[in-house]
């Protein structure tokens, strides 16, 4: 018994990482439209600079959210002002712009392929002080790094709920979201907010990725396994829901963790995706979907 | 339009391109490798890629292929990401495409496996320098040639280990668990390894596959320290295995040894990644940077100068597979398939920079199987400057001088 519970609360913590990984992508999707094929990449970019911030400095490894967040945040925002947002002028009155999934799919190859050229296909682990670290309560064990993510997690959703739906530059978020004309002529600058919420979305994934760093390896497709679950976890929950992804994030955890002690683990797979399908047919717009955006 | 003025110039050219590859062929001999170049098994994969561009670079510079008047020979590398059907049509395409004379690859046993049909249907030589699934060489092809052991001696040479372990230590081992990823390389060890245990008299309280691709591997973990085995037997790809060794020792698994079957757990990033918690572990290889063997120092030291690692058993078999491509070729005098394939068959391939390996000679048998391949098990044990190290333990007249094995393992 006292196994299952280890389980269920190990896929919760593991969950709300998975969680926090779809953040950045719920948020950019919900305002432009926009599948972020390069979401995994940016993740890896951020574990890379995470992982190479604590072996250099050595310092506390949470330390490196002041640094990776900022620098993820304004990665972002000039990727978007950069690369995407003339190929998003060209198709503006579309409300889903396929080309622009495209250039994210481009930015993906180029970025993995230049963490392979820069930094070679070697696994690297970075060796922390809450690295290997356990937390044990009544003969189960927690490892303390996922314990404070899912803290993180907590405080970062919270934070985001808040800023969307109080403060004035999210209520020009959501109201771009909703409608891009009616918000440009009530005097909101779209391209503005279009670079935010992409470096909003970059930052999530630094977030992300000092979360994993402590636990987990850092090489150039670390992203790829990340993504595939994030896709799953966003629609899940709910295309442009903060609070979906994390609560997708978390089923997907319990039903891996859990469904693992009863099969094998190679089924669990199959056991994640025929919820999602279920998902899909009862309510097509997800757990905390929006009618429009199906 | 007229026809005339657009067909000329299209023969023309066509008779220039097809001149020219004809004056090509004559200076040098194409080799075509399909290799994981990214994906979950990228490292292996570049190893390999490396080890066959030091080893080609050193013949090319040594004159060629002499019998035929000094040819160069050009690698080619596809990237198969370790996917099946990749491997499938950049094989497909090596043939027809760029015509090479032989191929070599593809590490992962479930892209060597079809990939290999295709070179049989075409009748062009393919050169397996590792992957280890026994049906590779079981299938009546003319033009399949492995040069590492395949995988029933691997798992025949873990369990003949575990039993001498248990004389020398006099330790009773009666449960095991089986821990290994759901490809063709895992799943095939694992039914070697269920008919193994039944004849060993072992009873098995976990059979348990996972996809390597997984993010986490807590679940396995959890599931595995509820069995609470003897002894673990693991078959991982690179990713997976630092994953399960680190979870492993924090969720404190205790088990009298964990034997492993090379791939990930032989991997140089490895031992770096994971660090103290894959002290005691035992690890089935090829081959070992240890091993007594003339011209390896000298190997060694010129690969770690150019790629900043030391060989592994990939690299060690990649490497020896170019000189034995190298052999071939002087043997065979051509570059036709035909005549390739029969000097292959026919290859008696002794010391050299083939002596590198773990064994003397490459000798096949009417498989395509090198009938000397052998294997050897290493304890990996936390040396004095706290780097992990990789100590050869079995067979026993091979361990390192002076080393003492510690079986069972103690717990944590």
């Amino acid at each position: 018994m006292i196994g299952y519970i280890e389980s269920v609360i190990n896929g919760i913590l593991m969950g709300s990482i998975y969680g926090l990984t779809a953040v950045g992508l719920t948020l950019i999707f919900g305002v432009m439209k926009v599948v972020n094929f390069a979401h995994g990449s940016i993740l890896m970019v951020g574990m890379f600079a995470a992982y190479w911030f604590i072996t250099l400095t050595g310092f506390n490894p949470y330390l490196a959210l002041v640094v990776v967040v900022p620098l993820l945040y304004f990665f972002g925002y000039y990727m978007q002002k950069i690369i995407i947002k003339p190929i998003f002028e060209a198709e503006k009155h579309v409300r889903e712009p396929i080309t622009v999934i495209i250039v994210t799919t481009g930015i993906w190859y180029v970025l993995d392929n230049l963490a392979l050229l820069v930094f070679g296909a070697e696994f690297r682990v970075a060796q922390t002080s809450v690295t290997g670290k356990m937390v044990e309560v009544a003969e189960m064990y927690f490892p303390l790094a996922k314990m404070i993510g899912a803290g993180i997690t907590l405080l970062l959703g919270i934070y985001l709920y808040w800023f969307l739906k109080h403060s004035r530059m999210g209520k020009a978020v959501r109201a771009t979201s909703l409608d891009r004309e009616a918000a440009t002529l009530m005097g909101i600058k779209q391209s503005r907010i279009y670079n935010i919420v992409f470096g909003m979305g970059c930052a999530c994934c630094g977030v992300a990725a000092c979360v994993l760093v402590p636990f987990y390896y850092v090489y150039p497709t670390v992203g790829v396994p990340f993504d595939i679950k994030a896709f799953v976890i966003v629609v899940l929950g709910g295309l442009g829901s903060v609070p979906g992804a994390i609560l997708g994030g978390i089923i997907i955890g319990i039903i891996e963790t859990v469904g693992a002690q009863f099969m094998a683990a190679t089924w669990t797979e199959m056991l994640i995706y025929a919820f999602f399908l279920v998902v899909l047919f009862v309510k097509p717009s997800g757990l905390f979907g929006l009618r429009q955006d199906y | 339009m007229n026809l005339k003025k657009f067909i000329v110039p299209a023969m023309v050219l066509a008779m220039g391109t097809a001149s020219f590859s004809a004056y090509a062929a004559e200076k040098v001999v194409k080799i075509g490798n399909i290799l994981p170049l990214s994906g979950p098994s990228a490292s292996v994969g570049i190893q390999g890629k490396q080890a066959r561009e030091m080893a080609v670079d050193e013949i090319n510079k040594a004159g060629g292929i002499k019998s035929l008047g000094g040819a160069k020979i050009k690698l080619l590398f596809a990237d198969s990401k370790g996917d099946p059907t990749t491997g499938v049509t950049e094989t497909e395409r090596f043939i027809s495409t760029e015509k090479v004379s032989m191929v070599t690859g593809a590490w992962n046993s479930s892209v060597t496996y079809p990939s290999t049909q295709v070179a049989e249907r075409y009748g062009v030589p393919f050169v397996v320098p590792v992957s280890v699934r026994d049906t590779i060489t079981e299938r009546g092809f003319k033009n399949v040639f492995r040069i590492a052991a395949k995988d029933s001696w691997w798992t025949r040479d873990q369990f003949r280990f575990l039993a001498d372990m248990q004389k020398e230590f006099g330790v009773k081992v009666k449960t095991v668990a089986f821990v290994y990823e759901n490809g063709d390389w895992g799943t095939g060890f694992a039914e070697k390894w269920r008919e193994l245990a039944k004849a060993a008299g072992y009873k098995v309280v976990l059979d348990e596959p996972y996809p390597s691709t997984a993010s986490d591997l807590t679940p396995v973990v959890l599931k595995l320290k509820r069995s609470n085995p003897d002894v673990v037997f693991m078959t991982s790809n690179a990713a997976d295995a630092i994953l399960l060794t680190k979870t492993m020792n924090d969720l404190k698994v205790n088990v009298k040894a964990i034997v492993t079957s090379g791939g990930g757990h032989a991997d140089p990033s490895y031992l770096a990644a994971v660090g103290k918690s894959a002290e005691y572990l035992f690890d089935i290889v090829e081959w070992e940077t240890d091993l007594n063997r003339p011209g390896l120092k000298e190997t060694n030291a010129k690969f770690k100068k150019l790629y900043g690692y030391n060989l592994t058993g990939e690299a060690v078999d990649a490497y020896a597979s170019m000189y034995l491509l190298k052999d071939v070729l002087e043997r065979a005098k051509s570059t036709n398939p035909k005549a390739l394939q029969a000097a292959l068959a026919s290859t008696k391939l002794c010391g050299g920079k083939t002596g590198l390996l773990a064994y003397d000679c490459i000798q096949f048998d009417q498989t395509g199987q090198n009938k000397n391949a052998s294997l050897v098990i290493v304890q990996v044990r936390s040396g004095k400057d706290g780097k992990m190290e990789r100590i050869t333990v079995w067979p026993k007249n091979v361990r390192r001088a002076g080393y003492k094995v510690v079986f069972p393992q103690p717990g944590k």
